[in-house]
C-alpha cells in the first residue's frame, strides 16, 4: 500500500484542507499546489493523493463538484465545507501546539 | 458519528451503495483527467506523447490500487464486499448442490433442535409469570416430620396470617370440583375455593368484573364465582355481559363476578392439561369439620413485603410455626415451614430435564459444526486453484478469509432458516400432540426471542466451522497449488486436521449416545415395573354425582345400578367403582391410627392412600387379594366397619402376625374402629417410579364419594366399549357428567409421558449424532482416499497388497476414532451424573450401556471407513498414476 510513510499521520489531511481552504481546486491542481508549497520535502505520490481526497470527502470535510476547467474539460473540484473549516481550525491549532512542543524538545541542549 | 455529519455523509454513502456505477465512472474520469493533465505537462516539457503518457503513469503508481484505496475511503466497501462475497458464495453453492445440501441439512438438524429446545426453555423456564414483581410470590408449606412439604389447614392458615410481618398477605386455596349444569349437558369442572385475597395478592387484572369481596368470603354469602378465560370462552362464547349472570353448579346457583385474563397461568391447577375453570370464595369458618388444625388440605400462597428477603420471611415463619407446635403438640408432627418461589413450584420438576436436554442438543450442534467444518475443508481444498489464483492476483489474505467466512455464514443462515422451520414444526407438534406434560406449555412460541437465539447460534456456528477452513485456505502455498503437484502425498498437517475431526465427532457422539442409552434403559425399566394391577383391557371413566343424588345412600344405590347395567354389556368381565385411580394423579391420603400402635402424637402416625370401592373393583383391576375376603353384600352402612389393607401396610404394622381381625381408625382419632378383613397386593399410586405406599380399601357403603371412577374389564377392545357404557349411564340419568374416558393403558402411559418424552428426545438426539458421525467419518475418509489416489496407486504398483491398503486406510480412521471414543467415555463418565435425577433404577455409569454404546460407535466408525477404504483397494494403479 502506498501510504506517505514520511508524512506524520494526519498531516496530509491538514495540508489538503489548508490548500483547499484557499480556493476550490481539482485533484491535479491540488497535486501541483502541494509540490509548489512544500517543494520536494513532502513527497506525496499522485496515487495516494486521491484516496486521501476521497477520505476527506467521505468525512464530510470537503465537498466535490464537477465543473468545466479552463481548457473546457470536466473535472472534479473540491472545496471546504463548514465542517471542514472547523476541523481545519482545530487541527491547525493542534499542529501548532505539537510542532512547537517538538521543536522545543529538539532544541534542548545536551547537558 | 455526530448528527451534523450525517447531512454531508449519508447522501455520499447512499450514493456509493446504490449508484455504484456512476461513482465508479466518476472515479475513472477523475483519475483519467489527472493522467491527461500530467501527460500534457510532460509533453509540453518536450517528451513525445507516448513517453509523456508512460511517465505520467509511472509517477501515478498503480491506478487500480489507487482506485481500490479510494473505494475503501467510501466506508461502504465492507457492505459491498459482503454482498459480492454473498453472490459469489451463492453461485458456488449452486455449482456443488450435493455439498450444499449435506451441509445445510446437517446445520438445519443441529440448529433446529437447539432452537426448539430453547423455545421450550424460554417459554417454560425463562419467561416471567404474568404477575407484577413475581419474585415476591411464594408458596408456603408446613414441614412434616420427614422434612417434606405438606399442605396446611385452615386454623394454621389463619394463625399464619394473624402473626406474620413478612408478607403483604397469605392466601389459601382448596380443590373444588363442582358440576356445571349446561342447557344440554352437565360437566365436572376443575375449580378452586380461594380466599378473597388471592387474586389481589397476585396482582391480577380482571378482563371483566372484579375480585371477590371480603364479605363474599363468608359462609352463606359465598355463592359467587370467577371464571377462567378459557371456560368463559368455551361455555359462554366470551359473552361480554357475563358478569352478573348466574351459573348453575350442582343444585345451587352462583353469580359471576369476574373473568380472569387469558394469560393467567394454570398456577393453581395441578393438572397442566386441564387448567382450572372456575373459582369461588374459600368461605371457611371455625365451625366447619374440615377447618380443624390437622385437616391439611389447603395450599397457601404469599407475597413478600417490599424489601423482605425470603430467608428472613422463612426465619420468622419458622418461629411462628415453632410456637404453634408448642401450643398444639398433638396437632403437628414437626415444626417449621418451607418457602418455595411460585415459579420454582410451577416448573421445578422439569427444570433439570430441560437444561440437560439443552446441553445435549448443544452437543448435537457441535457435531454438526465439526462435520460442516470438515466439508468446508474438503471444499476449500477443491478450490485451491481458485484461491491461489486470487492470491496471485493480489487479493489480501483478510479479504479471502472474509470471503470464506461469508460463505460459511451463508451456509449457517440457510441451515438456520430450515432449522427454524424444523423447530416450528416440532413446537407445534409438541403442543398439538401433547407429547409431554409440561407446565406453561401454552407459553411456548417461536417468537422474537427464538429468532434472536437462532440468529445468534447461526453466527456462532458459522464462525465456529468457517474460520478454521478459511485460515487454512488463506495460508496456502501459492507455488504448490498452482503447480498442482502437491497431490502425491497429502500434507501431514491436513491429515492431522482430518483426524482431529474424526476424533471430535466420535467423542461427542459417544457422550450423547451414552446419555440416550441411559435414558432409554431407564424408561424401559420403568415400563417393566409391575404396577400391581393389570392395565390391559380396562376402560375407566369419571362420574360426578350432584344434588340430592350425591348424598351417601342415593349415591351408593345409583352406583349399584350403573354397575348392574355395565356388567350386563357384552364382553364385560367385571366392573367396579373406586374413589381414586392409581397413577391417575389423585392424592387422597388419611392418617391411620392402628390399635395399640398409635404414637403419643397421633399426627406422627403414617398416612395411607384411601380407596373407597365397590365389590367388583379389585377384580376389574386384577389387584390380587392375598388373604382374607373381599367386600360383599354383608358390608353395608350399618354393618361393622371393615377394611382391606395392602401388603406394605400389613408388613409395617403386623409383621409376622395375621392382620385379619386387627383394627385401626382413619383420619379422626376418635372415629369408629375399622376391622381388617383382607390383604390386597401393593399398587403403585403416585407413579411407576414412586415407592410403595400404605393403602387402605374401604367399602363405598361405609365411606361414600360422589366423584368416582368406574373401571370396566372387558374381553374386547376397551376403547370400543366407551360409547355403550356412556349410553347406559345416560339412560339412568342424563344429567350425570362423564369425563376422563380413557383405557387404563392410557392412564399408565400418561403417567410416564414426561419420562417417555425425555427418552424420546434423547434417542432422537442420539440418532442424529450417530448419523452425523457416520456421515462425517465417511466423508473424511473418502475425501482422504480421493486425495491420495495417486499415492495409493504408487503403493499398489510397488507391490502393496490390497489388504494392506485396506488396513492402512481403516487404521488411519480408527486411530482417532478410538482416541475419541476414549475421551468420550471419560467425558460421559463425568457428565452422565447430571442425569442421575432423571434416571430410574439405572446408575449413571451403567456398564452395559457404556459398553454397548462404545461397540456401536466403533462398529459405525469401522463401517463408515470400510466403504471408502474398499474403494481405495479397487484403484487401478495405471489410472491412479495418471490421476490428477
Amino acid at each position: 500500500m502506498s501510504k506517505p510513510s514520511d508524512l506524520v499521520q494526519g498531516t496530509l489531511d491538514l495540508l489538503l484542507l489548508k490548500i483547499l481552504a484557499l480556493e476550490p481546486l481539482n485533484g491535479y491542481a491540488v497535486s501541483l499546489r502541494l509540490k509548489q508549497v512544500s517543494g520536494d520535502v513532502l513527497q506525496v505520490s499522485d496515487g495516494s493523493l486521491y484516496p486521501a481526497l476521497h477520505k476527506l470527502e467521505q468525512e464530510g470535510w470537503i465537498t466535490a463538484e464537477w465543473k468545466p476547467t479552463e481548457n473546457n474539460r470536466r473535472a472534479k473540484f473540491y472545496s471546504l465545507t463548514r465542517l471542514g473549516k472547523k476541523h481545519l481550525e482545530r487541527e491547525s491549532a493542534n499542529w501548532s501546539r505539537l510542532s512547537a512542543a517538538i521543536s522545543n524538545v529538539v532544541k534542548l541542549k545536551e547537558a | 458519528m455526530r448528527p451534523n455529519h450525517w447531512s454531508y455523509t449519508l447522501p455520499l454513502r447512499l450514493r456509493s451503495l446504490f449508484r455504484r456505477n456512476r461513482v465508479e465512472q466518476d472515479l475513472s474520469e477523475e483519475l483519467q483527467y489527472h493522467l491527461d493533465q500530467k501527460t500534457q505537462e510532460y509533453a509540453a516539457a518536450g517528451l513525445t506523447l507516448d513517453e509523456a503518457r508512460r511517465k505520467a503513469r509511472r509517477e501515478f503508481g498503480g491506478v487500480e490500487l489507487a482506485k481500490d484505496n479510494c473505494r475503501d475511503a467510501r466506508r461502504v466497501s465492507y457492505i459491498q464486499d459482503f454482498l459480492q462475497d454473498l453472490g459469489f458464495g451463492l453461485r458456488l453453492l449452486r455449482t456443488s448442490p450435493a455439498f450444499a445440501l449435506v451441509a445445510i441439512l446437517t446445520l438445519a438438524l443441529g440448529i433446529g433442535a437447539n432452537t426448539a429446545i430453547f423455545s421450550v426453555i424460554h417459554g417454560v423456564l425463562l419467561q416471567p409469570l404474568p404477575f407484577p414483581k413475581q419474585d415476591q410470590l411464594m408458596m408456603l408449606w408446613e414441614k412434616d416430620r420427614s422434612g417434606a412439604r405438606s399442605n396446611t389447614s385452615w386454623a394454621t392458615f389463619m394463625d399464619w396470617n394473624r402473626l406474620n410481618h413478612s408478607f403483604t398477605g397469605i392466601a389459601a386455596v382448596s380443590f373444588w370440583s363442582p358440576t356445571f349444569i349446561g342447557t344440554r349437558d352437565a360437566e365436572t369442572l376443575n375449580g378452586f375455593r380461594a380466599s378473597s385475597t388471592l387474586f389481589d395478592l397476585m396482582g391480577v387484572k380482571f378482563v371483566q368484573g372484579r375480585n371477590f369481596l371480603p364479605s363474599e368470603d363468608v359462609r352463606g354469602n359465598n355463592f359467587v364465582v370467577i371464571l377462567s378465560y378459557g371456560f368463559w370462552q368455551r361455555r359462554f362464547g366470551g359473552d361480554s355481559a357475563v358478569v352478573g349472570k348466574s351459573v348453575q353448579l350442582g343444585s345451587r346457583s352462583y353469580a359471576v363476578v369476574g373473568v380472569l385474563p387469558a394469560d393467567f397461568p394454570s398456577v393453581l391447577s395441578f393438572d397442566p392439561r386441564r387448567p382450572a375453570d372456575i373459582y369461588t370464595p374459600l368461605a371457611y369458618d371455625a365451625t366447619l369439620p374440615y377447618a380443624c388444625r390437622d385437616c391439611r388440605h389447603l395450599r397457601a400462597f404469599a407475597r413478600l413485603r417490599e424489601g423482605v428477603p425470603a430467608t428472613q420471611a422463612e426465619a420468622e415463619m419458622n418461629q411462628i410455626s415453632a410456637n404453634l407446635f408448642r401450643e398444639y403438640p398433638t396437632e403437628y408432627s414437626a415444626s417449621g415451614v418451607i418457602l418455595t418461589p411460585l415459579k420454582d413450584y410451577l416448573v421445578g420438576d422439569v427444570k433439570t430435564a430441560l437444561w440437560v436436554l439443552l446441553g445435549s442438543v448443544g452437543f448435537v450442534l457441535l457435531i454438526a459444526c465439526v462435520n460442516v467444518a470438515n466439508l468446508l475443508l474438503a471444499w476449500a481444498a477443491r478450490r485451491q486453484r481458485e484461491v491461489a489464483l486470487r492470491a496471485a492476483l493480489g487479493a489480501h489474505r483478510t479479504r479471502m478469509v472474509r470471503q470464506f467466512v461469508t460463505e460459511s455464514l451463508l451456509l449457517s443462515l440457510l441451515g438456520g432458516g430450515f432449522g427454524l422451520i424444523l423447530a416450528w414444526s416440532g413446537v407445534v407438534l409438541l403442543q398439538r400432540v401433547r407429547l409431554a406434560n409440561l407446565p406453561r406449555l401454552q407459553n411456548v412460541h417461536i417468537d422474537a426471542w427464538t429468532f434472536a437465539f437462532t440468529f445468534g447460534i447461526c453466527l456462532l456456528t458459522g464462525l465456529a466451522f468457517g474460520l478454521l477452513p478459511a485460515f487454512r485456505a488463506a495460508k496456502l502455498d501459492l507455488n504448490e497449488s498452482l503447480k498442482e503437484s502437491g497431490k502425491t502425498t497429502a500434507g501431514r498437517e491436513r491429515h492431522r486436521l482430518r483426524s482431529a475431526l474424526v476424533f471430535a465427532d466420535v467423542a461427542l457422539a459417544l457422550l450423547l449416545l451414552t446419555g440416550a442409552g441411559l435414558m432409554m434403559k431407564s424408561f424401559v425399566r420403568l415400563l417393566e415395573v409391575n404396577p400391581g394391577f393389570d392395565s390391559s383391557h380396562t376402560l375407566t371413566l369419571t362420574l360426578a354425582l350432584w344434588g340430592p343424588k350425591s348424598q351417601d345412600a342415593p349415591a351408593v344405590a345409583f352406583f349399584d345400578q350403573v354397575l348392574q347395567k355395565v356388567q350386563a354389556l357384552p364382553g364385560v368381565q367385571s366392573a367396579g367403582i373406586v374413589s381414586q385411580l392409581p397413577l391417575g394423579g389423585n392424592l387422597d391420603m388419611y392418617g391411620v391410627h392402628v390399635e395399640g400402635k398409635t404414637l403419643p402424637n397421633p399426627e406422627e402416625d403414617p398416612s395411607a392412600d384411601r380407596y373407597s370401592i365397590t365389590t367388583g373393583y379389585l377384580r376389574a383391576m386384577r389387584v390380587p387379594l392375598l388373604r382374607g375376603r373381599e367386600f360383599d353384600q354383608r358390608d353395608v352402612a350399618t354393618s361393622p366397619w371393615v377394611a382391606l389393607v395392602n401388603e406394605s401396610m400389613a408388613r409395617r404394622f403386623w409383621p409376622g402376625e395375621d392382620p385379619i381381625g386387627k383394627r385401626f381408625r382413619m383420619g379422626d382419632t376418635k372415629g369408629p374402629w375399622r376391622t381388617v378383613v383382607g390383604v390386597a397386593g401393593d399398587v403403585l399410586h403416585r407413579g411407576l417410579d414412586a415407592p410403595h405406599t400404605l393403602q387402605v380399601y374401604l367399602p363405598n357403603t361405609q365411606f361414600t364419594d360422589s366423584l368416582v371412577i368406574l373401571a370396566v374389564r372387558t374381553s374386547n377392545d376397551p376403547a370400543a366399549l366407551a360409547a355403550s357404557v356412556r349410553s347406559e349411564i345416560a339412560a339412568l340419568d342424563p344429567q350425570v357428567p362423564i369425563s376422563a374416558i380413557a383405557t387404563m393403558d392410557e392412564v399408565v402411559s400418561a403417567s410416564v409421558e414426561n419420562q417417555r418424552f425425555g427418552a424420546l428426545l434423547f434417542l432422537l438426539f442420539g440418532a442424529i449424532a450417530l448419523l452425523l458421525t457416520a456421515v462425517g467419518i465417511y466423508g473424511v475418509i473418502s475425501y482422504g482416499v480421493a486425495q491420495r489416489t495417486h499415492e495409493i496407486g504408487i503403493r499398489l504398483a510397488l507391490g502393496a497388497g490390497r489388504q494392506q491398503v485396506l488396513g492402512m486406510i481403516i487404521g488411519e480412521a480408527m486411530r482417532p476414532a478410538l482416541l475419541g471414543a476414549a475421551l468420550g467415555l471419560c467425558a460421559a463418565f463425568g457428565l452422565t451424573r447430571l442425569l442421575t435425577r432423571l434416571l430410574y433404577n439405572v446408575k449413571p455409569t451403567d456398564p452395559p450401556i457404556f459398553a454397548g454404546v462404545l461397540l456401536l460407535l466403533i462398529g459405525v466408525a469401522l463401517l463408515a471407513s470400510y466403504i471408502p477404504a474398499r474403494r481405495a483397494t479397487r484403484v487401478d494403479p495405471m489410472v491412479a498414476l495418471r490421476y490428477e
